[in-house]
């Protein structure tokens, strides 16, 4: 065991250190981060992080993802923070209906010391996908449990597939069943992991192991496999899962809530920043619908009060130099000058409604055109199926190209329905930005698709 | 930088001292277990069994693992049996005068996802395919064969029992799977096609492909037009009609939406004429047609016909 934990440290240590070149003196992350803390400005800390993370467990179904929920549950309630959830209340949660998808996802809450965790179980790819698709439930970190006496099993290629696929940076591996096998084996399940880590990306030198036994610490056995490996997994989770940190560094972003005349100053705009820093007197756009017009902040609001910079997460009103009320519409975004183009013309991954969750009967072809929903704007999209589909039935997910009527601005990630006749038949997020195409003569029906 | 890299080359010292002093047999065996591991597959726990029975000699082992693989397949299989399965896929092969539909469930849709699986649907779906040449009797226009998952069990491929493939599986993934049904058909006369399709669709339309819903139909067209029995079949997996319908006695639905009778249906690729009217102008007649949704057996509402031996079934129009 020594040598084991000697050689992640030593591999850990290079590979961090290494592709820097650093010339910090050798100390440990947690005291740079420390350091960070102590020496950063007020408004950075009150900004710094959203103490909340999504993690879900994945693995084959013997190999106790369920009974890890439960231990987790166990060891944090007895240090009093979490509520005990058995096995069978896990197991057996009934199905929700969140706007309209049936999720059968059994979601749990747990805080450590320094976080709180929302729990998710991932019950299979076609599922989970379109849980994350309808924003019903997502992941920041996965842990991929697999036991100790089975190894990695065919379809836990397929278990890293998914966490590839839906762009899931970090992954803790948790190998349970340590108590019924030996050390011997225990090392050979932890090079088999990580080479096959490795085959799919991810660092397999660096991802933590951590060997236990969930059934163990869940009787309350405190010895090393018990509840000691359990905490030792939430220290590492604490740790490993970098926080989620609001991003100050990328040029601003604020989508138009409402605007109108200040007599005598001009159009003031009023949104909630979603990213970066806005400064009195920047360049700015305002795009949406076709439009792009350039102006500058002449002036930043914050409850009335006048400020020369305003950080992502404030609500803010914006005077802007030169603009007319007229050409202001809500749904429009306003953005550091040039941040970004406006296009009509996205790639997306989205999942149509069955019937019963109030969607088609019928299956989708190339070139469906209905209405698109967006934040606080909607306008007419078509949609253009991926050429390797022929069709989409309703309860199936992919990738389609959308076309827009009206150039818009879309950031990667963000969401959207389609409704049909006031039902809504899809939902989806954006993936990607693409060059805009010819609408000719404003309808839809007559684009002509170029696929990459 | 001189303390890193003193800190760094005492660290590699003490890993090689480490290395070296640990007993080199146990070295040598775990790495035994890897390569027969890499090489077989089985689980970690059984590979090390096999390795301790034969002294580590690795090939007497690996053969041991495979004759013990059946065992342990049925094993695994009996434990599992009951579980709900209801995730996998339904595979189709066909050709002018022979079709097979068969549908292969497991427990998570990740195993769907796996070589393994798509083996051993393909491997069923040939099997079935063979049957439909052998043993079917002619009688009346297309002989249509029902099989359960028991009839499926026992049909044979390459020298072995479908439930044998299938409990090496199960044993190989861990999980409960079941051969759930399958159609096997045969064309009697020479103006009869038969025409398969799945979605999602392979890029290129070939005699073999396996996706969440699959259709076989069979048809009468005559003349120069167009083929389009695949066109036929994907209306049918995607607007899954009831019944074929007769002009005189079934009567169309208020709302087209609702239409379940496959000629008074809005056709799927031109929904501006009805199938019947693209049957028309193509010179086409459907015969009979059948469809597989993967999953829509929930295990309780299996048919509780009696089970025959697989020689006398004969489903016949």
């Amino acid at each position: 065991m020594s040598g084991r934990l000697l050689i992640r440290s030593f591999c850990y240590k290079v590979v961090q250190r290494s592709p820097y070149k650093s010339n910090v003196p050798s100390c440990n992350r947690l005291f740079i981060s420390v350091f960070c803390n102590e020496f950063s400005t007020k408004a950075a800390k009150q900004f710094e992080e959203k103490k909340h993370c999504n993690i879900g467990t994945i693995g084959h179904v013997d190999h106790g993802k369920t009974t890890l929920t439960a231990a987790i549950t166990k060891v944090l309630a007895s240090d009093g923070l979490a509520h005990f959830v058995s096995y069978d209340e896990i197991d057996k949660a009934p199905e929700e209906k969140a706007r309209g998808i049936t999720i059968n996802a059994a979601h749990v809450g747990y805080s450590t010391k320094l976080r709180h965790y929302a729990h998710t179980d991932c019950p299979g790819h076609a599922d989970y996908v379109r849980n994350m698709i309808s924003g019903a439930s997502q992941m920041d970190a996965a842990i991929l449990v697999v036991a100790a006496n089975d190894g990695p099993m065919p379809q836990t290629r397929e278990h890293l597939l998914l966490a590839k696929q839906v762009g899931i940076q970090h992954i803790l591996v948790f190998i349970n069943k340590a108590d019924i096998v030996d050390n011997e084996l225990l090392e050979l399940v932890e090079i088999e992991m990580r080479e096959l880590m490795s085959d799919f990306g991810y660092d397999g030198n660096t991802v933590p192991m951590i060997c236990g036994s969930a059934l163990k610490a869940l009787n309350g056995d405190e010895s090393e496999f018990g509840a000691p490996s359990i905490r030792k997994l939430l220290d590492t989770m604490d740790t490993y899962v970098p926080r989620i940190v609001r991003d100050l560094v990328s040029p601003f972003l604020m989508p138009i809530d409402n605007a109108f005349t200040v007599p005598g100053r001009g159009t003031v705009v009023v949104g909630t920043i979603k990213r970066g820093v806005m400064k009195k007197n920047d360049d700015a756009d305002l795009m949406g619908f076709g439009y792009n017009i350039k102006t500058t902040l002449s002036d930043i609001q914050i409850f009335k009060k006048s400020v020369t910079e305003a950080l992502a997460g404030d609500n803010v009103g914006v005077l802007l130099r030169g603009m007319k009320i007229k050409s202001v519409e809500t749904g429009m975004l306003l953005c550091a000058a040039k941040s970004f183009t406006l296009s009509n013309h996205y790639k997306a991954k989205i999942y149509f409604l069955t019937r019963n969750e109030g969607g088609r009967k019928k299956p989708v072809f190339s070139k469906y055109s209905q209405q698109m929903f967006s934040g606080t704007w909607n306008v007419a999209a078509r949609i253009d199926l991926d050429p390797s589909m022929h069709m989409m039935m309703p309860g199936d997910h992919g990738e389609v190209y959308l076309t827009l009527l009206q150039g818009m601005v879309m950031t990667q990630g963000q969401p959207f329905t389609i409704r049909e006749n006031n039902v809504t038949v899809a939902t989806g997020i954006i993936t990607e930005t693409l060059p805009s195409i010819d609408v000719p003569k404003g309808k839809l029906g007559k684009v002509v698709m170029k696929y990459e | 930088m001189k303390q890193m890299f003193e800190s760094y080359s005492q660290m590699i010292f003490q890993l090689v001292r480490r290395l070296h002093f640990s007993p080199v047999c146990q070295a040598a065996e775990s790495s035994l277990l890897a390569k027969l591991r890499k090489k077989t597959g089985y689980t970690i726990a059984n590979c090390k069994k096999a390795l301790e029975m034969h002294n580590n000699d690795s090939d007497k082992a690996e053969a041991w693992l495979n004759e013990q693989a059946q065992a342990m397949g049925w094993a695994k299989a009996t434990k599992l049996a009951g579980r709900t399965a209801l995730q996998g896929l339904v595979a189709v092969k066909f050709t002018k005068d022979h079709g097979a539909l068969v549908e292969l469930n497991c427990e998570t849709d990740f195993v769907a996802k796996n070589e393994k699986f798509h083996k051993m649907i393909e491997d069923a779906t040939i099997a079935c395919f063979k049957f439909a040449h052998t043993n079917l009797q002619s009688k009346g226009p297309v002989t249509k064969m029902e099989l359960d998952s028991e009839q499926l069990a026992n049909l044979n491929v390459e020298g072995k029992k479908l439930s044998e493939v299938l409990a090496l599986f199960i044993g190989s993934v861990g999980e409960n799977a079941v051969l759930r049904r399958a159609e096997c058909w045969k064309a009697n006369s020479k103006d009869i096609k038969i025409a398969g399709y799945t979605h999602p669709a392979p890029a290129v339309p070939g005699e073999y492909s396996a996706g969440k819903y699959g259709a076989l139909l069979a048809y009468k067209q005559s003349g120069e037009t167009e083929d389009i029995g695949r066109q036929i079949c994907q209306h049918i997996v995607g607007c899954a009609p009831n019944k074929i319908g007769v002009k005189e006695k079934d009567k169309p639905a208020k709302n087209s939406d609702d239409e379940t009778c496959l000629i008074f249906q809005e056709y799927l690729l031109d929904p501006s004429y009805t199938v019947e009217e693209v049957l028309q102008q193509h010179n086409a007649e459907v015969i009979d047609y059948v469809r597989f949704s993967c999953g829509e057996i929930v295990e309780t509402n299996m048919p509780g016909v009696e089970k025959q031996p697989l020689d006398t079934v004969q489903t016949l129009q």
